[in-house]
C-alpha cells in the first residue's frame, strides 16, 4: 500500500484527459515511462463536447485493434457533405458509397463524455495513473526550469522532469509559460453551441434516408444558419440522437449583437431543419470554444521541460472539421518526444524541439501552414456564408422550375440573381481567392 | 480511540434519470452511478470526529463490484477502511434483508474491533425508504437517532453522545447510550477537499471483499430475493398537479372573490365544522 506522505513523482505529467491527453500518456508509457494524467473533470470527457465525427486514422495509430477494443461509437459516417440554407429553403450536397465507402469507415461520430472516458481507461490499462477531479493551476520551477506542477488541493504538487501540456482551449498555463502572450483572438475563436436531441433510431432513419443504424451523418450546414456571419452549422447523427449546432466566431457575435443560443434557437427553427427534430427530447445542452486560428495563433509548442498539444496549441482546421485527429497526432508526438527524452537525460528546449519537427512531417503543421489564412479570409468574406449560399438555392430553384420558360431568360435571370447580390467581377474574384487560401498557394 | 461505521450505497444520479413516458418505468440506461449524498455527508462526520477524537472510520456497502468506485469516494474523504460486500447471492434484498446482512457484517468488525457509532444516510435517493439504517440499529438493538443535523458531543469516557434532529415543527437534542446508530441529514457536515496525497491514497486503495464464502457466513434463507418478504406489486409516477383554479378580482370585486373562494372552502365536505363556523 502506498505511503499517503509520499512525494508524488512520475517521468512524465500530461495535463487533461482529452483526446490529446490519452494519446499523449499512453505513448509515453509504452516507451517505459511512469506516467501520472491529471484531469479537472469527475472523469475524463466530463469537461468536453464536440460536434462531432473522430477519424479512424488517428484512432487506429494509438490502438491497430481499435474496434476490436469495442469503443463506445455511434454511427459510422457514410454520408457526408454540405447543406447549404437559405432562409427558407436548402440545397443539399452530399456524398455517399463510392470513395467513402471504406472499410473501415474514415470518420464515426461519439459523444465525448462517453468517448473521452473510455479513451482515459484505454490508457489507464496500459500503467498510466489517471488523478481526476484535480485541477493543473501552475508550474513548479527549480533554476527557472519547470520540474513539476502545482495542482489545486492541500499538498498539491506533482513531480516530473517533463510535462505535456494538453489543457484544451482555455489554455491559461500556456499562457503562464509566456508561449502564448494573450488568450486567443476573438476574431479566432467561435463560439459553438449545441444540442443533442433524442429520438428512437427508426425515426432517426427514416427522416434522414438511411438504410439502417449502420448508416450515419455527418454534415456541415452553410448559409442562413450563421445569418451570414463567419461561422458554421452541423448535423450528426447519433444511434438515437441528433447532434446540431452552430459555430460563429466570437468578434462577429458580440458586433452583431446576438446571443448564441437564439442563433441555435432559429437554427432548429428553420423549416428545413424542425421537422427533422420534431418530437425529439432534449438531452444535452452545451457550448464549447474552437479555437479557428490554427497556424496563425499557434503558441510556440515546447520550451524548456514542457511540450504542448491539441486545441491548446490551435491545432484546429476549422474548414475540415479536423481537431480531434491532430490533437490525437500531436498528443502522440509529444509522448515520443517525451520517451526519447528520457533516453538523452535531457529535457531542454533543444531536446524537446524534435517534437515539432515530427509534426513537421505530418498533417497538423503542413496543413495548418496551408490554411494558415483561413479565418481571415473568411472573416473578411461574408459572401461565402450569406451570398453564395442563397445563390445557389435560387438558381437551382429556378434550374427546377423553368418550365415553359425561354430558356435564355431563364439564365439570364439566374445571372441576375447572383449579381444583384455580388458583381460577376467580385464574385470570380472571391472564388479565385477562395481557392488559393484553401489550396495554401 | 474512536471507531465508526459508515454504511453507504452506490445509486444511479436521479436527478439525471427519466421516465419513460409510455411506460412510467425509469430509464437506468447511462445514467451515471454516484455515492448517495447523504451517505456522503455521513461519512465526512464520521471522518470530522475521527480527526477530532483520534480513532478510524470503517466504510462498508453492500452492492455489485462497481460499488468500489463509491468506496475509493469515502477513503478519498479520509475513511481508513472499505469493505465492499457482494455476492450474486445477495442479489434482489428488500430493505429487510439488506438490514440483515448489513447487521452481520457490523457485528463480525465490532468483534474484532468496537464500534461506537454507525452512520447511515437518512435514505437513499433511489428508494427513499429510510428503512435501512432503523433496521439495522433494531436488528443491533442499538439507540437510533434518525434525521440527525448534528452532533454536538462523543464522550468515550463515558459511553454517550449528544446529537441534535430535525423532526417537522422542531429540532431535538438527544442524549444516546454508546453504541449508538444514527441516519445523517446533509446539515451534519461538509463534504471536504480532499488534499492531492489523500485523493492519490483513495485511487490506489483495493477495499476489501466479503462475500457468501467468507470471511463470514450468512443464513443463506435471509439472503437476496428468497430473504425478502417485500413484493412490489405496482409503480407509477404520481399524477400531475392541475393547476388551480382562477378566481378573477377583475370579474367579481375583490369581496366577491373572497365569498366566492370562502363559499369553496366552506363547501368541502367536514370543512365547516373543522373551522368552527356556520356557512
Ligand atoms: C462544437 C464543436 C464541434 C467539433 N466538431 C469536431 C469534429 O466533428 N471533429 C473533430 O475532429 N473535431 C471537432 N471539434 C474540435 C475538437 O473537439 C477539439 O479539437 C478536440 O477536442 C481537442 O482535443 P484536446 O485533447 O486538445 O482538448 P480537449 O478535448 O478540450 O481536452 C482538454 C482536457 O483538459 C482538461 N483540462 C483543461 N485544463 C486543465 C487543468 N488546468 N488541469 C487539469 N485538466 C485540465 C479538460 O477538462 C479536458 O478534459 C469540435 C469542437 C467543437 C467545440
Amino acid at each position: 500500500m502506498v505511503n499517503k506522505n509520499e512525494k508524488l513523482v512520475f517521468d512524465v505529467i500530461v495535463v487533461g484527459a482529452g483526446l490529446a491527453g490519452s494519446a499523449a500518456a499512453v505513448t509515453a508509457a509504452r516507451g517505459g515511462l511512469n506516467v501520472v494524467m491529471v484531469e479537472r473533470g469527475v472523469a475524463p470527457g466530463s469537461k468536453n463536447y464536440f460536434g462531432g465525427a473522430l477519424y479512424t486514422h488517428s484512432l487506429l495509430d494509438i490502438y491497430p485493434d481499435f474496434f476490436d477494443r469495442k469503443p463506445p461509437l455511434e454511427r459510422p459516417v457514410t454520408e457526408t457533405g454540405f447543406w447549404f440554407l437559405s432562409k427558407d429553403g436548402m440545397v443539399r450536397m452530399t456524398v455517399q458509397g463510392g470513395k467513402i465507402n471504406n472499410n473501415p469507415i474514415d470518420a464515426y461520430v461519439a459523444q465525448r463524455a462517453k468517448f473521452d472516458a473510455w479513451w482515459a481507461e484505454q490508457a489507464r490499462k496500459e500503467g498510466v495513473f489517471l488523478i481526476p477531479k484535480t485541477v493543473v493551476v501552475d508550474f513548479i520551477r527549480e533554476n527557472g526550469k519547470v520540474v513539476g506542477v502545482m495542482t489545486d488541493r492541500a499538498q498539491g504538487e506533482i513531480y516530473a522532469p517533463v510535462v505535456i501540456v494538453c489543457e484544451g482551449v482555455n489554455n491559461l498555463l500556456t499562457q503562464k509559460l509566456g508561449l502564448i502572450k494573450h488568450d486567443f483572438k476573438g476574431n479566432a475563436t467561435a463560439l459553438a453551441v449545441k444540442q443533442l436531441i433524442s429520438l428512437p433510431a427508426e425515426t432517426i432513419n427514416t427522416r434522414l434516408g438511411l438504410r439502417s443504424s449502420d448508416e450515419g451523418l455527418a454534415i456541415s450546414v452553410v448559409g442562413d444558419v450563421s445569418m451570414g456571419l463567419p461561422g458554421l452549422g452541423f448535423l450528426y447523427t447519433g444511434k438515437d440522437s441528433l447532434s446540431l449546432g452552430v459555430g460563429v466566431t466570437l468578434d462577429a457575435l458580440s458586433a452583431a449583437q446576438i446571443k448564441p443560443y437564439e442563433l441555435l434557437q432559429r437554427y432548429l427553427n428553420h423549416p428545413m431543419i424542425a421537422p427533422l427534430i420534431a418530437g425529439g427530447q432534449l438531452m444535452e445542452y452545451g457550448a464549447h470554444l474552437i479555437p479557428e486560428g490554427g497556424w496563425s495563433t499557434m503558441p510556440q509548442l515546447y520550451t524548456d521541460g514542457v511540450m504542448v498539444a491539441g486545441d491548446a496549441a490551435s491545432m484546429v482546421n476549422a474548414m475540415h472539421w479536423e481537431g480531434t485527429n491532430m490533437a490525437i497526432t500531436a498528443g502522440k508526438a509529444a509522448g515520443e518526444t517525451a520517451v526519447e527524452a528520457h533516453k538523452k537525460g535531457d529535457f531542454s528546449a533543444n531536446t524537446l524541439s524534435a517534437y515539432r519537427k515530427r509534426l513537421e512531417n505530418t498533417f497538423v503543421l503542413k496543413d495548418l501552414h496551408q490554411y494558415r489564412n483561413m479565418s481571415r479570409f473568411l472573416h473578411n468574406h461574408p459572401e461565402f456564408m450569406d451570398v453564395y449560399p442563397n445563390f445557389l438555392n435560387d438558381a437551382l430553384g429556378m434550374f427546377f422550375t423553368g418550365f415553359g420558360k425561354p430558356k435564355k431568360q431563364l439564365y439570364s435571370d439566374i445571372l441576375k440573381s447572383l449579381t444583384s447580390r455580388r458583381p460577376l467581377l467580385k464574385a470570380v474574384g472571391d472564388m479565385v481567392a477562395f481557392g488559393r487560401t484553401v489550396m495554401g498557394i | 480511540m474512536f471507531h465508526a461505521l459508515v454504511s453507504i450505497k452506490q445509486v444511479p444520479d436521479t436527478t439525471n434519470i427519466r421516465i419513460d413516458p409510455e411506460t412510467n418505468n425509469l430509464i437506468r440506461q447511462g445514467v451515471p452511478t454516484i455515492l448517495n449524498p447523504y451517505d456522503a455527508h455521513a461519512v465526512a462526520a464520521a471522518v470530522e470526529w475521527k480527526r477530532k477524537l483520534g480513532g478510524q472510520v470503517t466504510v462498508i456497502t453492500m452492492g455489485p463490484a462497481s460499488a468500489v468506485t463509491s468506496l475509493r469516494e469515502c477513503i478519498e474523504m479520509g475513511a481508513d477502511r472499505a469493505i465492499l460486500i457482494s455476492d450474486r447471492k445477495f442479489a434482489g434484498a428488500d430493505t429487510w434483508a439488506t438490514s440483515y446482512v448489513l447487521s452481520e457484517v457490523i457485528k463480525a468488525i465490532h468483534a474484532e474491533q468496537p464500534i461506537d457509532l454507525v452512520f447511515f444516510g437518512k435514505q437513499a435517493i433511489d428508494g427513499d425508504t429510510a428503512q435501512v439504517g432503523p433496521g439495522v440499529a433494531v436488528r443491533l438493538d442499538l439507540p437510533i437517532i434518525t434525521y440527525a443535523v448534528k452532533i454536538h458531543e462523543v464522550d468515550l469516557q463515558n459511553r454517550k453522545v449528544v446529537i441534535e434532529r430535525k423532526t417537522e415543527s422542531r429540532n431535538e437534542v438527544i442524549r444516546a447510550s454508546l453504541p449508538a446508530a444514527l441516519t445523517c441529514e446533509k446539515e451534519i457536515a461538509e463534504i471536504p477537499y480532499a488534499s492531492l496525497p489523500d485523493l492519490v491514497y483513495s485511487l490506489r486503495y483495493e477495499p476489501e471483499l466479503w462475500t457468501t464464502e467468507g470471511p463470514i457466513s450468512f443464513d443463506p434463507t435471509q439472503l437476496g430475493l428468497r430473504g425478502s418478504p417485500t413484493t412490489v406489486f405496482k409503480t407509477g409516477t404520481p399524477e400531475k398537479h392541475k393547476g388551480g383554479e382562477v378566481i378573477k378580482t377583475a370579474e367579481l370585486g375583490v369581496e366577491g372573490a373572497v365569498r366566492t373562494a370562502l363559499d369553496k372552502i366552506l363547501a368541502v365536505e367536514g370543512m365547516a365544522s373543522l373551522l368552527g363556523v356556520s356557512k
